[in-house]
């Protein structure tokens, strides 16, 4: 398929993408519409319902979000989501309410960019929501002045087709970004970013990835500390079930004058079944000598012994699998700030674990 | 009539034979001691009881109240009012123990047709049992042993044990790595939750010094998966003083 013009899987960094994935969501036929009202949580503020990669303005309320243009990238699958998006600009010392984008997919391929430029000192949270079927391919560009603090929660929830999403993220001093994604539907994803930490900025990039059939999903994320006194945390957490492939390639880059950064990678696997994989790649690359950079990198499948010392209390071993598999992913899902947006990632969470096991 | 029967046992793991021909019986208001030397297959009649994935039953049959305890799944045993305690309790991070014990007491309950605890009615249970064991409350909160030293896995074995209030506890090394504070603290536990006519115990245990505190009615000694001599509590006074070599023999 000529639209996708994708680097091999033989390229190192797209190894484990899935193409043929992207193309099959991509010739999947028109659906139903999606009603997005049970898709936005209970929070004030911009209220953004994106129909096919079209931002709809009768469905939507902007508040202070715009529509224009936005820069493009060069990456390979964020390059064609370019033109109109959404965009949040907020002048110094700003606080805006929570934004909630809904992006629905009815088959095909749908295309959207967006931009987030914080000045010094402003404060964004934005939470996102795929819901749908079909190709939703999604470029972000981020731009944080000095102490500007982004928060963002994404949760990938499509009943089928493919998500993908390229980040790109721009930390000024002192600047902090979290970001949490849960993929707990039954499309297959890539996320893909890259994060430029300046001097002490704090960047959190992480969530958990749950997939199970045939589903393929995978988070392909670099943070680069391009300043001194930096501080990262990528925590990924995968569960794989059946023959379904979760792949978490996360990588540090810490430029020479880079000191004192601090840099952590949490990568864990769990496999539901002995058919799934699950694919781990920690990277660290480090030209400074004064660093500290944690990684850790472990896949496993449940823990047997706990298993039977909650069945031997009375838990019926699903409910002992669910609840073992729920408490594998709650350190991603934490992360999230706002206790509204962390209960309704929670709950998807809970709902794939009711569906699979 | 008796509440446990267990017949002619045999059991292996990984096709090593553990029990070779176990005969016991259990009735209601009754306190068993089995003792005996490390690897006589102590802990293996525990995990069998409790229906450990492993431990495979090649021969003989265990009733419970008349029913057939090894055609029940781990959780029905449970819900049966059978109660493993845990030589070696397993950490759970990410669980906290009030939420683990309000699933396992829902669970049973749910089992026995009961209907689930409210939040409040669970936690002023959980509250009183970690109090009468000596439990901070705030290990309630943390998660399932993670971080608990060994003689506070054991009391929370106990606490859990005076939630769920089983009909019939099996009790494997409860006494291990507890200080002698903590052995008297656990053996009034046990005398607490369980000393009543229509319950039992089987105590497994290496040494006589928690049978101080729970005077058994009944010990045996196991021995290379057989039971090889029983007796009542001066049994357990004999092997202190002769050790095991000089009672199996």
């Amino acid at each position: 398929m000529s639209v996708l013009e994708l680097p091999s899987t033989r390229e190192e960094g797209w190894r484990w993408s899935d193409p043929e994935g992207i193309a099959a969501a991509a010739a999947m036929p028109a659906g139903a519409p999606v009603d997005p009202a049970a898709l936005f949580l209970d929070l004030p503020g911009a209220r953004i319902v994106v129909r096919d990669g079209v931002v709809d303005r009768d469905a939507s309320d902007l508040h202070r979000v715009t529509l224009a243009p936005v820069p493009a990238s060069d990456h390979p699958l964020g390059r064609q989501a370019a033109g109109p998006g959404w965009m949040l600009h907020l002048a110094e010392d700003a606080v805006a309410h929570p934004v909630q984008v809904v992006h629905l997919a009815s088959g095909g391929a749908n295309h959207l960019p967006a931009e987030i430029v914080l000045a010094e000192d402003a404060a964004a949270q934005v939470v996102e929501t795929y819901a749908g079927a079909g190709w939703s391919n999604r470029f972000l560009r981020v731009r944080l002045g000095r102490a500007a603090r982004l928060m963002r929660a994404v949760r990938l929830v499509q009943d089928g087709g493919f998500v993908s999403l390229r980040e790109e993220a721009h930390l000024g001093t002192g600047a902090s970004l979290v970001t949490t994604f849960l993929g707990a539907g039954a499309a297959g994803s890539r996320i893909d970013a890259t994060l430029v930490a300046g001097e002490g900025a704090f960047a959190e990039f992480g969530g958990a990835l749950l997939t199970a059939g045939e589903q393929r999903q995978e988070c392909a994320v670099a943070v680069r500390h391009a300043e001194p006194n930096g501080q990262s945390h990528q925590l990924w957490r995968a569960v794989a079930a059946d023959r379904s492939t979760a792949s978490l390639a996360a990588r540090v880059e810490v430029a020479r004058h880079a000191q004192k950064t601090d840099g952590e990678q949490s990568l864990r696997g769990l496999l539901l079944q002995r058919t799934a994989t699950v694919n781990l790649k920690p990277e660290l690359e480090i030209f400074a000598d004064d660093v500290k950079c944690a990684h850790g990198a472990t896949v496993g499948e449940l823990d047997q012994r706990a298993l039977f010392y909650m069945q031997s209390r009375g838990i019926p071993r699903g409910r002992a699998q669910a609840i073992l598999t729920r408490a594998f992913v709650a350190d991603a899902l934490d992360r999230i700030g706002n206790e509204t947006v962390r209960e309704a990632f929670a709950a998807d969470a809970d709902a794939w674990l009711e569906r699979v096991l | 009539m008796n509440m446990l029967r267990i017949e002619n046992l045999h059991a292996e793991i990984d096709g090593k034979e553990i029990l070779k021909g176990l005969s016991l019986s259990v009735k209601a208001g009754e306190i068993h001691a089995i003792m005996g030397p490390n690897g006589a297959g102590k802990s293996t009649l525990g995990y069998v009881l409790g229906g450990r994935p492993g431990y495979d039953v090649t021969e003989g049959s265990v009733t419970f109240d008349g029913v057939d305890l090894l055609a029940l799944e781990p959780h029905e045993r449970a819900a049966a009012g059978v109660f493993l305690g845990f030589q070696y309790p397993v950490e759970i991070p990410g669980v906290s123990n009030v939420q683990f014990l309000r699933e396992a007491l829902n669970a049973q309950r749910a089992g026995r047709g009961e209907a689930p605890l409210s939040g409040g009615e669970f936690l002023k249970l959980a509250r009183a049992q970690a109090d009468a064991l000596g439990l901070d409350q705030d290990m309630l909160k943390r998660p399932v042993n993670v971080g608990f030293s060994g003689g506070e896995k054991k009391r929370n074995e106990m606490v859990q044990m005076g939630i769920v209030d089983p009909k019939f506890a099996i009790l494997d090394e409860t006494d291990s790595g507890l200080d002698i504070d903590a052995l008297r603290i656990v053996g009034d536990g046990i005398n607490r939750i369980m000393r009543k006519p229509d319950k039992a115990v089987l105590l497994i245990t290496h040494y006589q010094r928690l049978l101080d505190y729970v005077k058994p009615d009944f010990v045996h000694v196991l021995a290379d998966g057989r039971i090889v001599r029983s007796g009542g509590a001066e049994l357990a006074l004999e092997l202190e003083r002769e050790g095991y070599a000089g009672v199996a023999a």
